[in-house]
């Protein structure tokens, strides 16, 4: 009962938004899809639907933004959009391939070709210098070593990363440092899409806006980015926005591209969340 | 009274206080660790098991022989005289010589005979005693139940009951030759088992079969012949050292002085073994094996306290949150260093109080496994001290290893460890940079996490390199023992041929000499006696042969043997009593006429006459004693050719004046060797099987800890697109490189130490220089073995990896 008002609400929204003129013609590609995506988590006896029944569709050279309020469920969106974690119903696919039933190595190879993640605690590996980071990571999908290491320190220079810095190990730099350098680490295998996960989270405003920065000039660049925030300063980066609440994506607002200092752009944001009650 | 309560009270708090929540504390991390606790409780069974059962072994064995003595009053030398040789002036010579305190004379009967032993005939020099008689002493005891001497009753060493399996009220048959050469046979009922001081192992050389009187008439009827008659002759003398003047004046009393010791006429053989001969021959592998076992229990407990200092820095890593939570809830460094304290402790003594317990049960079969050798049987109680010094040593260095482990506790700041930061573990060298290194991926991580774990991996081959040592040495011993026999088979000292002729000295032996050289199948035969000399005025025993390169049985460990004429070998035994050396010179006489000097051209190893043997020239004895003339043939036959069936056709083809007897040494020594080779093997095996548990244990152990303590990077790494395959190889191959380190240097060791350790181990039965053989190739596969089963055993463990989900990484 509850779902159907929330579906309901949903097509009220969108046409209120076709109408608006904000409605993506969709002539860009799919990269990813779902149909009847659904999770659950078992906390005891009890089980917990987190996503319900979801069906998006996330478009190549998009800028995706899921906000959500704690416990929307967009983290595990993210997760389970990214071959990370199992599903508990309906599918997800990738460039029209079903990626719901592969196993654990073969979502692990789909990852290593297809994504880059971001995470908010950067999960670099402390015992290995930034550059073994990234070096570990994009030789795992390639053999060509001189390629991947001259591509790895041409992008860490292109975030701003001195070859003082990248020879230092995690523990020796900054947060804003080490996102930026996890930032490259994702993009080393050249993915199909990246995964961000309150990359800004842990970081100070100054650093948070570098690597908003870095993933917007990236995503300039043509690279789909799929990121999780609850920050109105780093939604605002995205072209699209996804509103979930209770697992269910309830809102979609599309920006077109960022571009700094456009206060229509961050109003019309502020609009839609309003809207969706954040 | 007051003040001592007070500091009482005050060092209780200072050092736990609150020991009912500290003991909480150490039970719930024992719980949540619990395949980590199981593993170290076994290897705390193993270690407690080994160091309990050696010390009960070194400490009990030797003095449970000493009880025996006391209990049975053994003389101290007994001869062995044949009945022709026996007069009443060798009675009166025992009465009246200096050094011979008190003699006590029995009759005996003696016969060499085949009894069919663990289904085969095995050949035995058995005496019949009567059991009733009254003996002052070299008294005899029973063993376990017997019954009533009814039908054709005998009381058997306990050697036919432990190896041979007879049971009570079994038939068993004594076949032998009488002298006319035809086959007889003797059977009784076994109606109890037997033990004594001299007669109760093969080791020994004889058998004592217990008779009642009237039994004992019988079987002297049934061997009515002079030749099975002999006279046992117990004497205590002024010291133990007089037996060999005793029997050097008596043999020259009854003119066997110019016999070779090994006599051609059996009638003429006189036998001396003194108590300490005994003693030797029947507790030194005892001791030796149970000084193994004692040293083998160190490394085991070494390896275990690595693995607890391991675990306990590894636990506050991975507890380090908790200790900042305990911490800043107002907990000291104190208290939680005892909570650890307590869960080691306890783990410890867990596995200890098990291992203690379990070595009870162990120690008859090892036990039964020395029996074999000693024909003793040793019965171990519970031995509350012994047993308490294991579990103590076990425990107070558990506590000493925990608390320099735990020490890191007191520099961990509350806010420190609730962020999970390590004090300790910052990285500063970047090894292996993987811009610069180009091999497979996955190998290049396993060898940077090698070298960032510099510590763990040397704890690792330090480990691996311990048990690998023994473990080789085990593989070495089992291959001397059971595959390539040559070199134990010599420790004795004795040359190894496949059959020994005993000719008639007074004949001339020319043309049957002739005639055997050119038999079928025969390699090769030469002389090799042995007779009595003096040297420096000591009475050894010396090998007399024309030419030694001809020997097989290469013992000399320094030097060479003589050459030329005066020149002599010294046993390094002997060497050492003289404290002589190559090129040093001694004085060599036969019989108290002229003496010579010999230039020692070398030293060798040999146990034969408690290792005061000597090796000369035959021209240099026969100018000592022109009488000389050599008896004993040594026949080797071609490889694969039956000896038994060669001496059958040397006993039909030549009469007994001519050849006097012919012995299947390939037989003898199967037999001799038989019960050593039997422990060696068994200890072999044992060490071989407790390596590799302890290296399962260990990686078992260390792996899982490791695998739990990078979690989180493993995490991250299946995140970027590692599969469970690949961080499992990455893992596994990590701990190859310490492991194949250490099983290279482990193999290594024990391939070069292991004959300098049987030398020191073996130094009182002669074996000054060990030359075991050393097969590379076995070796090799040993090490090469133990890696694979180290590798397959890490993947093994790590496939728990896959159950380390990415998502789970994130989420925690």
């Amino acid at each position: 009962m509850i779902y159907n008002i929330i579906a309901k609400r949903i097509i009220i929204i969108k046409t209120k938004l076709r109408k608006a003129g904000h409605i993506n013609l969709n002539t860009k590609n799919i990269i990813l899809t779902t149909k009847d995506l659904c999770k659950n988590f078992r906390a005891g006896t009890q089980e917990q639907q987190v996503l319900k029944n979801l069906n998006i569709n996330v478009y190549e050279e998009d800028f995706t933004v899921i906000m959500g309020a704690s416990g929307a469920g967009k983290s595990t969106l993210l997760y389970a959009l990214s071959g990370m974690d199992k599903i508990t119903g309906g599918s997800v696919s990738f460039f029209d391939t079903p990626i719901e039933n592969l196993s654990a190595d073969k979502l692990a190879v789909f990852r290593r070709k297809n994504c880059g993640f971001v995470f908010q605690q950067m999960f670099l590996l402390d015992n290995m210098s930034v550059l073994d980071n990234i070096l570990a990571c994009g030789l795992l999908a390639s053999r060509d070593k001189k390629t991947i290491v001259s591509y790895a320190k041409e992008m860490l220079e292109k975030v701003g990363l001195t070859e003082t810095i990248w020879r230092k190990f995690p523990t020796q730099l900054s947060g804003g440092e080490n996102q930026r350098a996890a930032i490259v680490r994702a993009l080393i295998n050249k993915p199909r899409v990246v995964f961000a996960d309150e990359p800004t989270g842990s970081l100070n405003s100054a650093s948070g806006k570098s690597v908003l920065d870095v993933l917007t000039e990236i995503n300039n660049g043509g690279q789909s980015i799929i990121m999780v925030t609850h920050d109105l300063n780093s939604a605002r980066r995205g072209n699209r926005i996804l509103y979930i609440r209770d697992g269910v994506i309830c809102g979609e607002c599309l920006l077109g591209k960022y571009v700094s200092g456009d206060e229509e752009r961050h109003e019309k944001l502020q609009a839609f969340l309003s809207e969706m009650g954040w | 009274m007051k003040n001592v309560m007070k500091n009482y009270r005050r060092s209780y708090l200072k050092w736990g206080g609150n020991v009912k929540k500290l003991w909480m504390i150490a039970s719930a991390n024992i719980k949540k660790h619990k395949s980590v606790s199981i593993t170290l409780v076994i290897m705390f069974v193993v270690a407690a098991l080994l160091l309990n059962a050696g010390l009960l072994v070194v400490l009990n064995y030797g003095s449970f022989f000493e009880n025996l003595k006391e209990e049975l009053n053994p003389s101290d030398a007994y001869f062995l005289l044949p009945d022709a040789i026996y007069s009443e002036k060798t009675e009166r010579y025992f009465n009246e010589n200096e050094h011979v305190k008190k003699a006590q004379h029995n009759d005996a009967l003696l016969i060499n005979c085949d009894i069919l032993s663990q289904g085969k005939d095995k050949g035995y020099t058995v005496i019949f005693r009567n059991m009733d008689e009254q003996l002052e002493m070299t008294k005899w005891k029973f063993i376990g139940s017997h019954l009533p001497a009814e039908d054709m009753a005998v009381y058997l060493p306990d050697v036919f009951k432990a190896v041979s399996g007879y049971d009570l009220n079994d038939k068993i048959k004594l076949n032998y030759k009488d002298e006319q050469g035809e086959e007889k046979t003797l059977e009784f009922t076994v109606k109890g088992y037997t033990e004594d001081i001299f007669f109760s192992s093969t080791d020994t050389g004889l058998l004592s079969f217990y008779l009642p009187e009237d039994i004992y008439n019988q079987v002297s009827e049934i061997l009515n012949d002079p030749v099975y008659k002999i006279h046992l002759v117990f004497t205590d003398l002024d010291e133990i050292a007089s037996a060999a003047k005793v029997e050097n004046s008596l043999r020259e009393l009854l003119g066997l002085s110019s016999a070779s010791l090994m006599a051609a006429d059996v009638s003429e053989l006189l036998v001396m073994i003194d108590v300490e001969l005994v003693e030797m021959s029947r507790v030194m592998m005892a001791s030796m094996i149970a000084v193994m076992m004692v040293v083998f229990a160190f490394i085991i407990v070494i390896v275990c306290l690595l693995v607890v200092r391991f675990r306990i820095v590894n636990s506050i890593e991975e507890d380090m949150i908790k200790i900042g939570s305990m911490k800043s809830a107002g907990y000291t460094s104190r208290q939680i260093i005892i909570s650890l304290l307590m869960q080691f402790g306890l783990v410890a003594a867990l596995g200890s109080l098990i291992g203690i317990a379990l070595s009870y049960p162990v120690l008859p079969a090892v036990s039964r496994v020395f029996e074999q050798q000693s024909g003793l049987k040793w019965e171990q109680g519970f031995d509350a001290i012994i047993s308490s010094v294991t579990f103590a040593v076990i425990l107070v260095i558990v506590a000493a290893v925990a608390l320099l482990a735990a020490r890191k506790v007191k520099k961990l700041t509350p806010i420190h460890a609730l962020r999970g930061e390590s004090s300790s573990r910052k990285y500063k060298n970047n090894y292996l940079p993987l811009e610069k290194t180009s091999t497979n991926l996955s190998l290049r991580l396993a060898f940077k996490s090698t070298l960032q774990n510099f510590r763990q991996s040397v704890m690792i081959l330090i480990i691996v390199a311990a048990v690998a040592f023994a473990g080789s040495y085990g593989i070495i011993m089992y291959y001397n023992t059971s595959v390539d026999t040559k070199a134990f088979a010599e420790v004795p000292g004795m040359e190894i041929c496949n059959v020994m002729a005993v000719l008639n000295p007074q004949m001339d032996h020319e043309e049957i000499i002739g005639e055997i050289k050119n038999m079928a199948n025969v390699r090769k035969a030469q002389y090799l006696d042995e007779v009595k000399l003096k040297v420096d005025g000591n009475d050894v025993s010396g090998y007399v042969m024309d030419d030694y390169a001809g020997k097989e049985s290469k013992l000399v460990y320094d030097g060479h043997y003589p050459e030329k004429s005066g020149e002599i070998v010294l046993a390094g035994i002997l060497a050492g009593r003289l404290d002589k050396k190559t090129g040093d010179t001694v004085t060599v006489a036969f019989n108290g006429n002229k003496e010579e000097i010999f230039t020692v051209s070398g030293l060798s190893n040999g146990s034969s006459m408690g290792g005061m043997n000597t090796c000369i020239l035959a021209e240099d004895f026969i100018r000592l004693n022109p009488d000389f003339k050599p008896q004993i043939l040594d026949i080797y036959l071609d490889k694969g050719t039956d000896a038994a069936e060669f001496v059958k056709i040397l006993e039909n083809k030549y009469d007994k004046e001519l050849l006097r007897s012919v012995m299947d040494f390939d037989k003898g020594l199967a037999e001799g060797m038989a019960s050593y080779q039997n422990i060696v093997a068994i200890m072999g095996i044992t060490m071989l099987i407790i390596t590799l548990t302890v290296i399962a244990l260990v990686l078992y152990f260390v792996i899982g800890s490791s695998v739990i303590r990078r979690k989180r990077e493993l995490g991250i790494q299946k995140a970027v697109g590692y599969t469970t395959v690949q961080l499992m190889n990455q893992i596994a191959a990590g701990f190859a490189i310490p492991v194949s380190l250490g099983v290279i240097a482990g193999s290594f060791l024990g391939a070069v130490y292991t004959n300098p350790l049987m030398s020191v181990a073996m130094q009182g039965m002669g074996v000054m220089k060990a030359g075991f053989i050393i097969n590379p190739v076995w070796v090799i596969i040993f090490g090469a073995g133990t890696f694979v089963f180290a590798y397959l055993l890490s993947l093994a463990v790590t496939w728990r990896i896959r159950k380390i989900s990415a998502y789970a990484l994130v989420t925690e």
